[in-house]
């Protein structure tokens, strides 16, 4: 079971890791291929585009077990009030 | 748990697209944060309407197929 959370996690970080480079190249590389390489502007923005995606990501994270406790607690009162009715 | 870590990536992924719009900074403004916020919220509320009208709509639809199948 340790060996499949850890498998899982894995694959989860690479698809992250993948949605990021999407997200960061649409965000900070134009589509225009008259040079191969980059301009610093191009770079800096890559730079900051990553910093801010994991903060986004961690943000998420927080914000989705926040709101599931927050079901749960809804969930246990409505079972406790149907209890008692 | 698969599927909710992949739901957890979507919307990291679709909430990033959708709130941050300028990379002048390291750090996430205020604003930037707040539609982060509102953004999360929506779209579990969004899943958990989409989940139940689901679940009401699909059992007929099954029985509707089954009956097709049968006939």
């Amino acid at each position: 079971a340790q060996q499949l959370a850890a498998e899982l996690e894995v694959e989860m970080m690479a698809d992250m890791y993948n949605r990021m480079t999407q997200a960061c190249h649409r965000k900070c590389v134009p589509p225009l291929y008259k040079e191969s390489e980059l301009s610093k502007g191009e770079c800096v923005c890559l730079d900051r585009c990553v910093a801010k995606y994991l903060e986004v990501h961690e943000r998420m994270g927080k914000k989705l077990t926040e709101l599931s406790l927050q079901d749960e607690e809804l969930l246990k009162r409505m079972q406790q009030g149907t209890g008692t009715a | 748990l698969r599927d909710f870590l992949l739901v957890y990536n979507r919307m990291t992924e679709l909430c990033f697209r959708h709130c941050v719009c300028t990379l002048n900074y390291r750090l996430l403004t205020g604003r930037e944060e707040s539609c982060l916020d509102s953004c999360a919220a929506r779209l579990v509320r969004a899943n958990h309407r989409l989940m139940s009208a689901y679940v009401g709509l699909m059992p007929a639809l099954l029985q509707r197929r089954a009956a097709e199948h049968g006939a």
